[in-house]
């Protein structure tokens, strides 16, 4: 387990050692800042016209105004390609300059190296999303009046979250193991606990959150975002073990990220009543996000669509990787 | 501590290996040695566990790397051929990764950092980023790569491969230094430094075992003459 753990942190830091994670977090971070500004500009309009869903808006679905459907289609197709700047050097690299050879040989078993290189992309995906989260408090219209009510149950929530980050801390600079394995049981179990019993049963809270626009959306997209994201970073991150080049890991992780994107742009071509339009549909990522998760509709379908695929490929990651022993 | 039995490995039609059987004696340096493409990376990759045999039996202290890989690879310090690294990192981290790969609880980690610093002669570089480093200090790396774990076995790939004489002497020094705690397989193209650093020499040709035994013992099989002589009548290149 203690060389997952730090092939995982090697990963991860490896995105910040070298261009590679500052190009997609700027190409990530220049599309969602496109959309954001234009969901801004429809939220804020005069007269009638306005906006249903803001977390649409954000996520590439809307249809109306030209610049926005322009937008969204642009957001979906480099989408994969960001995806795609993420996983394409986890193997290939490797394997074009040879460190693949001192990893393998190490006492670590190939599904390990998989999924650590796996989850530390993983996790890399989550920070940018993570970023975008300043944009919510627009989106969904929150205000906030703190309290600063200092209750039994509230001092609880603060030090769990206090013990919760220092956890984290502790992962990235290796401090004790059972200390780092106390800090994230007792932390989360703290503020846990804390937090929903601070939440029901005191009279003043510490701090009051209030939505204009219903919130429930953007839990739902952030959700169905972590699972697809999660798909196309294993279709990456099997497209790059199979190639020595990062450059083609990249075009043809591309290129099969599309093959879930365009479908979405074909419906108009088909009858909804025919045999195809539903095929399309499941396997169309960004009407799974216009009509379901941004709208606050979780539909298990594409739930399943996205963690079967991801299973899949990385599984046969580590079968690519067996039979590179083979060969 | 190595034992390999009838070991063959195909690439597609074409046999790199056929039938190679040797062993190797626990604190014994070895020179491995044959022309380009006879094999020797090959099979030093197969010890190594990066690629598996089409046929044969191969343990290292006792594990066969087949059917325990992560045990037999436990005891297997292995520096690759060219010796490839990650360039982004610095050397201490760098070492301070292969060991928690490898393993390591945090303080014997420690200990071993220290100690392949000092032994390998990093300890002015151990804040630069690899990338940046001479092929001299890449390949030093390397060999504390292999180090850090404290494996009873090295397998070394060329470890001399494109170093400056002075480098490729102290390089040499270091090899005969660790044979005394390690038992050694080298493979290498220059023969005056298996005559410096090992105890015995195995020739591969073509993918078969040419000749395997101690120096002096293959000298006196080849009536005497220089280990340079032997190598080039038993690879069939004399007449040249």
């Amino acid at each position: 387990m203690r060389a997952t753990f730090y092939l995982i942190r090697r990963e991860f830091a490896a995105y910040f050692t070298g261009p590679v994670g500052y190009a997609a977090l700027f190409a990530f971070l220049v599309l969602t800042g496109l959309l954001f500004n234009l969901a801004l500009g429809l939220l804020t309009e005069r007269g009638p016209r306005g906006l249903e869903y803001p977390m649409q808006a954000l996520l590439g679905g809307l249809d109306s105004p030209d610049t926005a459907r322009v937008a969204g289609v642009l957001f979906w197709g480099l989408f994969p390609a960001v995806t795609g700047i993420i996983t394409s050097r986890l193997i290939a690299e490797e394997r074009g300059t040879g460190t693949l050879e001192a990893l393998l040989t190490a006492p670590i078993r190939d599904w390990q190296v998989v999924l650590a290189k796996f989850v530390a992309c993983f996790a890399f995906y989550v920070l940018m999303w993570a970023i975008t989260l300043v944009y919510v408090p627009v989106l969904a219209d929150l205000h906030c009046t703190w309290n600063f009510a200092i209750t039994p149950f509230s001092v609880m929530l603060l030090v769990g979250i206090v013990l919760w980050v220092l956890a984290k801390v502790a992962f990235w600079f290796e401090w004790n193991g059972w200390l780092m394995l106390a800090l994230s049981v007792l932390g989360p179990a703290l503020a846990l606990t804390g937090g929903y019993l601070h939440a029901t049963q005191d009279e003043v809270k510490f701090v009051e959150i209030v939505a204009g626009i219903d919130p429930r959306p953007v839990l739902t997209s952030y959700l169905g975002v972590l699972l697809a994201g999660a798909m196309f970073l294993a279709l990456g991150l099997l497209v790059s073990s199979w190639v020595k080049s990062q450059l083609v890991a990249w075009m043809l992780s591309l290129l099969l990220g599309l093959l879930f994107v365009l479908p979405a742009y074909l419906r108009w071509q088909f009858d909804s009543s025919s045999v195809v339009y539903p095929a399309l549909y499941y396997v169309s990522v960004p009407e799974h996000f216009r009509r379901d998760f941004t709208r606050g509709v979780i539909d298990t379908r594409p739930l399943v669509l996205y963690v079967s695929v991801t299973l899949a490929c990385l599984l046969l990651t580590v079968r690519s990787l067996e039979a590179r022993r083979l060969r | 501590m190595i034992e390999v039995e009838h070991l063959t490995k195909y690439y597609g039609e074409y046999p790199a290996v056929r039938d190679v059987s040797f062993a190797v004696e626990k604190g014994q340096v070895v020179g491995f040695l044959g022309p380009n493409g006879a094999g020797k990376s090959t099979t030093m990759r197969i010890l190594a566990g990066f690629l598996t045999a089409t046929g044969g039996k191969v343990t290292v202290n006792g594990k066969d790397v087949f059917w325990d890989p992560i045990a037999a690879r436990r005891s297997i310090g292995y520096m690759p051929e060219s010796c490839p690294l990650y360039t982004d990192m610095r050397v201490e981290e760098y070492l301070w990764f292969r060991g928690g790969l490898k393993g390591l609880a945090r303080r014997e980690r420690k200990t071993r950092l220290g100690y392949v610093l000092e032994r390998c002669w990093l300890k002015d570089v151990k804040r630069q980023i690899v990338g940046t480093l001479s092929k001299g200090y890449r390949q030093r790396v390397g060999l504390a790569d292999a180090l850090i774990a404290d494996p009873p076995v090295l397998i070394l790939d060329e470890p001399t491969a494109g170093l400056d004489p002075t480098q490729i002497l102290e390089t040499r020094k270091l090899m005969r230094e660790l044979g005394q705690q390690h038992t050694m397989l080298l493979s290498t193209h220059i023969l005056s430094e298996v005559e410096a650093t090992c105890d015995s020499v195995i020739i591969i040709y073509q993918g078969k075992v040419a000749e395997d035994g101690s120096l002096a013992a293959v000298r006196q099989r080849h009536g005497n003459k220089p280990l340079e002589d032997v190598f080039v009548r038993l690879t069939g290149q004399e007449g040249i």
